[in-house]
């Protein structure tokens, strides 16, 4: 990686623009004709102001000093885990916790480097059926069930 | 406050009372025990369990989770030389010699007073400082309170760690994020883009938990898998005899001292503490050609401070509404979801809860020594579980802590992306405090502002005629400039 395009220059830029973008878009949502203080965006619009400000500065530092990042050990394994978690949130709520946190805790133990399938399927049974069975049945929380049955 | 004690202990003193205490202790200590987990995810596990609970028992556990995880740090620090929270690193630097030369238990029986003395002088502290701060505060306007937010801002930034840019930024970030949805004054919607989910704003927990749980999973993911770590030999804790705490008292003393002064401070945190009390009994101990080497003192230095921390970081939390640090940030939001709003008017408005809070919080440290003897012996093994299980763990609890918040499945999905968000910024070396810190108080922040500016038709000038203000300003800059200047004269050749 080059000084001026590596991962925290990339960082720092996107960061940049996001504030920017946001800065840009007080000016284009209505709001009712009031100014100054009672305005919706007068604080936001001064928050933005320090982002991009200190995006700047934080950019400037990394191109002038430069400083080298810890390169990523396991990256497939990284993208695959990151890759479950959201999928895992995003589809908690319509396939029940029970399918979805097996699946899950198939995944991520995979990815931490458990590789007995006896050990991995045990614990993706156990662990969310444990937490289902304290919750809906003792604490009478009722979590996120599937489609599919009633129980889990 | 003391004409309601009797009421205090009226809701203290029952089953459920004593039970949560007990349970809580057991868990922060166990929690805190496990290297990773750390103090902030125990609390953050611990979260969901106390949704179903009454206001008090409900804080009690997340207080009982948070003094016990802060003791229970320095078992691992003492056994595998890990700590198992931050605010433990400088227990490591004594408590694993000593653990080498086959004096674990005598090691851990130091850790142990050392941390219930620090933890009962500063539940002390908190008892008699945090009413006395909430009713000085009490004669605060929006002027004056902005003038202490802003305050708790620059400190909270000035002291974070790495860069003092990046600080401020992530700071920025979060009060950006909690400024998405209803606007305070008007009402009307800011930067959803016409997506309803967005109209109540971001779920602080969902956040926090994302930030600091999940990313955190994530930084595991991404380094080289370590194999389970060894132990030394361990067979129970040995407590020291009273006369071996002659020549060690004042040491004792200073050290809770460093802690609870710092502990009052936002921002700074019992890691940070920690290292200066260590830093100082090195400086003035007679045994101090022994530090490092396997020397009683310095645990001592480490644990008394980090554990006084506790109380005093309590203090702006419960009197002013400011957290200390990104612990007390999530137990300010759940007392938030519990229906209590931290600040000043918090001790006069609720005085048999507070009773019950700060009673409570004197029993968890005492509860320290004999949970802390009968668990060290628990822990110990626990402490060779592969990282596998408990990040997967951590996960599943994570997400059904966030669904219980609100039952919103957004909500789960903000937690997702925030953890990768969480991810990505700790990688560039962004501290994740302020962040959590700024979208707590980003809302009083603007509210105060824009109600002062409203009072003062505009004049922003008005802001600098309160004394108060102005001397709250006054050092919140000099908070600011501090690490600046600091910096500039490192950076300056000698």
């Amino acid at each position: 990686m080059s000084r001026f395009v590596n991962e925290r220059v990339f960082v720092l830029l996107i960061l940049l623009l996001v504030a920017a973008a946001l800065y840009a878009s007080t000016f284009t949502q209505s709001f009712s004709d009031v100014g100054n203080a009672h305005s919706p965006v007068f604080f936001p619009r001064i928050i933005l102001v320090l982002w991009i400000g200190l995006s700047l500065i934080a950019l400037i530092q990394t191109l002038i000093s430069a400083p080298a990042n810890t390169p990523i050990v396991g990256l497939l394994r990284l993208a695959i885990l990151i890759a479950a978690a959201v999928a895992y949130t995003m589809f908690l709520n319509q396939y029940g916790f029970f399918l979805t946190s097996a699946a899950f805790a198939v995944v991520c133990l995979v990815v931490f480097g458990v590789r007995n399938p006896i050990i991995i399927v045990v614990y993706a049974v156990v662990v969310p059926g444990a937490l289902v069975a304290l919750f809906n049945h003792i604490l009478k929380m009722p979590l996120p069930t599937s489609p599919f049955t009633f129980y889990f | 406050m003391l004409s309601s004690l009797p009421d205090a202990f009226a809701i203290l003193f029952t089953v459920e009372g004593i039970a949560t205490l007990i349970l809580g202790t057991t868990l922060g200590i166990v929690l805190g025990a496990m290297p990773g987990i750390g103090s902030t995810v125990a609390v953050a596990i611990v979260l969901p369990f106390t949704l179903s609970m009454s206001q008090a028992p409900a804080i009690l556990l997340l207080l009982a989770v948070y003094a016990g995880s802060v003791y229970g740090g320095s078992i691992s620090a003492i056994l595998i030389n890990t700590p198992g929270t931050p605010q433990s690193a400088a227990t490591c630097l004594d408590g694993y010699p000593m653990a080498q030369r086959g004096e674990a238990g005598l090691a851990l029986g130091w850790a142990t007073q050392a941390s219930i003395v620090g933890g009962l002088v500063s539940a002390v502290v908190l008892i008699i400082a945090a009413p006395q701060l909430a009713a000085f505060a009490l004669q605060f306007g929006p002027i004056e309170t902005f003038a202490l937010i802003l305050l708790g801002m620059t400190c909270i930034v000035s002291v974070s760690t790495g860069s003092v840019v990046k600080g401020l930024l992530s700071g920025m970030i979060g009060i950006f994020l909690s400024l998405v949805g209803g606007d305070p004054i008007i009402g009307e919607f800011r930067f959803t883009f016409d997506n309803w989910q967005l109209y109540s704003g971001f779920n602080l927990l969902a956040v926090v938990i994302g930030v600091f749980a999940l990313s955190e999973v994530f930084m595991r993911a991404s380094a080289k898998i370590t194999s389970v770590s060894e132990l030394v030999s361990f067979r129970g804790i040995v407590f020291p005899k009273l006369a071996e705490w002659r020549g060690r008292r004042r040491n004792l003393a200073k050290s809770v001292l460093i802690g609870n002064v710092i502990g009052v401070l936002p921002g700074t945190g019992a890691a940070t503490a920690a290292f200066i009390s260590y830093a100082e009994g090195r400086r003035s101990s007679p045994h101090r050609e022994d530090y490092g080497k396997g020397e009683p003192d310095g645990i001592v230095s480490s644990e008394a401070a980090n554990n006084a921390v506790t109380g005093g970081a309590l203090v702006p939390t419960m009197a002013l509404g400011i957290p200390g640090d990104a612990i007390t940030a999530v137990m300010l939001a759940t007392l938030t979801l519990h229906g209590i709003t931290p600040g000043p008017k918090l001790v006069e408005d609720n005085p048999v809860l507070i009773g019950a809070i700060f009673a409570g919080f004197f029993i968890i440290n005492l509860l320290l020594l004999p949970l802390g003897t009968l668990l060290s012996r628990v822990a110990a093994p626990l402490l060779r579980v592969r990282e596998a299980y408990m990040m997967t763990a951590i996960v599943l609890l994570c997400a059904l802590g966030i669904y219980f918040v609100r039952g919103n499945p957004f909500d789960l999905l903000v937690m997702g992306l925030a953890g990768v968000g969480g991810f990505i910024l700790r990688r560039q070396g962004f501290p994740m405090a302020p962040l959590v810190i700024g979208m707590v108080l980003g809302p009083t922040l603007e509210l105060t502002l824009r109600q002062g500016l409203i009072l003062t038709d505009g004049n922003f000038f008005a802001f600098f005629e309160s004394p108060i203000a102005l001397v709250l300003t006054i050092v919140a800059i000099a908070a600011l400039s501090l690490p600046l200047v600091r910096a500039a004269l490192r950076r300056k050749p000698a």
